[in-house]
């Protein structure tokens, strides 16, 4: 599995640095985008809490663009790879496709982990307000988060395998995708069933307020690993069933 | 044990818009035995390519069965796919934005072996199909004949027994697809891997395969040696041109001799069409003309092609009944 890890990284990183000119609008885009949202806050927020608003803002602004790296990357991907026809040779592989989509999934993650970087650092330069990078509560808290996101990212997959033209919903899932990373796990217990809300409550916690790996309850860390894994299970399951239904109708060739 | 065996496979489809369903393949059954090379045949829509892909498993069967060196591809397919790799029809097998080595180097990470391993084979394979000058370039630019080679390099890098391809020279321009041609002759030949090809490319078949099978609206119509069926389908027609008129007790003793005579008389030379049953009838025929001494001066047997074979198979199914009469006739 580690080769194909390998394999999908090195993919992913030099298709991220061979189309430097898409990276670097993708990073304008969001960019551009956080200044009219902190402009915002700028303008209508309360005097006293802009600085927490702009900090909560920046996590929220990372965690969608993780969000639609690892949820919605993987629709395109699969829509664009059924259109050129190298789905089907995904498919020629030993290795169980989904495993293969799983570590393409985390590739992309890694890659554009540098336009993370450079758009949260901009932001970061800009409204000057710094968030709080303690590592040993990242890493957990995004590494959990980011298989819950991967989970989704296999239902999306699913979709796109058996249907295809999918390319409207998954704009709309853009801004779905948004009000899932903004929205505090606490205002409801439905929530905690909803996926990556739970983490990325957390990580907004860890990031602004500086709460650390043991400020965050047992109860919380079960409640974070038991929503992850449920969906990374659920997702590869479901994309597992599109898969099999994808044969049966001889879809994997088609757009 | 054969390599591949394919056992009484269906598939229909509902087709998209009017939802009628359509048998795309309807009960084929064929095996190709280790290190052959057999040429699926069949016009556009005959079922070739839903054969193929349910050999890959890409396509699950409604019913039937495919095993690959014994293992059942439906019940276990991923173990199954570490003997195939395969060429898909078009140039759809790539990644246009990864360079030649990029993309042979992926789809071997793909099948579980790192880069430090396939280094020497991605060097041979790129030699032997003249990429070695292409290798950091991207695929995208690359010629048709080109991204062809390397699809067939990718498949031949996973190393596998079997190598299933489908239309190999479809969309190639005529000098290109005899230079794939010579490539698969090779894989063929001095791999000894089991090949299966589809196409409808009759110059593909009578070159590089030893068998064919040929299938029409989805059923197996022929499966027979290449040989063979060049054989069945072999005539022994003449054409004969002699100097000058024959007498009319030559063209009395002719049309009496050979009743499927062709006769094109013209005052310089007279052009004789001459279907025998029998390849000792020439003699008879010489007879004819030496009691004139009548000059003969071209003598021409035509030659049959696999396509003309093809043809007649396939226009309206003569299939079996017909090569067993044909059959009959060369046992005669």
């Amino acid at each position: 599995m580690h080769n194909v890890l390998a394999a999908n990284i090195r993919k992913q990183w030099i298709e991220l640095k061979r189309y430097l000119p898409n990276t670097i609008s993708m990073i304008i885009t969001f960019y551009a985008i956080f200044l009219l949202l902190f402009l915002g806050i700028q303008v209508v927020g309360a005097p006293g809490a802009a600085g927490e608003s702009t900090r909560y803002l920046i996590v929220s602004m990372v965690l969608w663009f993780l969000a639609l790296v690892a949820m919605q990357g993987i629709g395109w991907e699969i829509t664009t790879e059924a259109t050129r026809g190298t789905l089907e040779q995904l498919y020629m592989s030993p290795v169980p496709t989904w495993r293969i989509l799983f570590a393409r999934m985390v590739g992309e993650v890694l890659a554009n982990l540098v336009v993370l970087f450079l758009v949260m650092a901009l932001a970061m330069l800009t409204a000057r307000q710094w968030l709080v990078f303690d590592l040993a509560t990242l890493l957990p808290l995004f590494l959990l988060t980011i298989l819950g996101m991967i989970g989704v990212g296999f239902l999306v997959a699913g979709l796109a395998l058996v249907y295809k033209q999918i390319q409207a919903f998954l704009q709309i899932a853009q801004f779905i995708f948004m009000a899932m990373v903004a929205m505090p796990v606490t205002l409801s217990l439905w929530l905690e069933a909803l996926p990556v809300l739970r983490g990325a409550t957390m990580i907004r916690r860890a990031m602004t307020e500086g709460v650390s790996l043991l400020g965050f309850t047992g109860f919380e860390w079960l409640l974070l690993g038991l929503n992850s894994v449920l969906w990374l299970g659920l997702g590869v399951v479901v994309y597992r069933a599109a898969e099999r239904r994808a044969m049966n109708r001889g879809l994997l060739g088609q757009y | 044990m054969p390599s591949i065996v394919v056992e009484d496979l269906r598939k229909s489809y509902p087709k998209r818009r009017s939802g009628e369903v359509v048998r795309a393949v309807d009960g084929v059954s064929f095996e190709v035995a280790e290190g052959e090379v057999l040429g699926l045949l069949g016009p556009n829509g005959a079922g070739k390519t839903t054969t193929i892909k349910m050999i890959c498993g890409l396509i699950r069967p409604d019913s039937g069965r495919v095993s690959v060196l014994g293992i059942d591809n439906r019940r276990d397919r991923q173990k199954a796919l570490r003997h195939i790799s395969a060429v898909l029809e078009g140039n759809r097998n790539l990644y246009w934005r990864l360079t030649v080595r990029e993309n042979m180097e992926y789809f071997a990470g793909n099948r579980g072996r790192s880069r430090r391993a396939v280094k020497g084979r991605i060097d041979d394979l790129l030699g032997s199909f003249d990429l070695k000058g292409k290798e950091n370039e991207l695929v995208n630019s690359l010629s048709r004949g080109m991204q062809q080679k390397l699809a067939i390099a990718v498949a031949m890098l996973a190393d596998t027994e079997v190598l299933l391809l489908d239309e190999p020279t479809l969309g190639l321009d005529v000098e290109t697809a005899f230079e794939v041609r010579e490539h698969l002759r090779r894989i063929a030949y001095a791999e000894g891997k089991t090949v299966l090809l589809s196409s409808h490319d009759m110059a593909v078949v009578q070159d590089v395969c030893e068998r064919t099978v040929i299938i029409n609206r989805g059923r197996v119509v022929v499966d027979e040696q290449v040989s063979n069926l060049l054989r069945l389908f072999q005539t022994r027609a003449y054409t004969i041109t002699v100097q000058g008129e024959l007498s009319d007790g030559q063209e009395r003793q002719l049309r009496s001799k050979f009743p499927v005579l062709k006769l094109d008389k013209g005052a310089e030379e007279t052009v004789i069409g001459v279907d025998l049953a029998h390849s000792e009838d020439i003699y008879e025929l010489f007879k004819i003309l030496e009691q004139e001494r009548t000059p003969i001066e071209t003598i021409d047997r035509s030659t049959v092609h696999f396509e003309e074979v093809f043809r007649q198979v396939v226009a309206g199914d003569v299939a079996a009944g017909a090569l067993e009469r044909k059959e009959v006739e060369v046992n005669a």
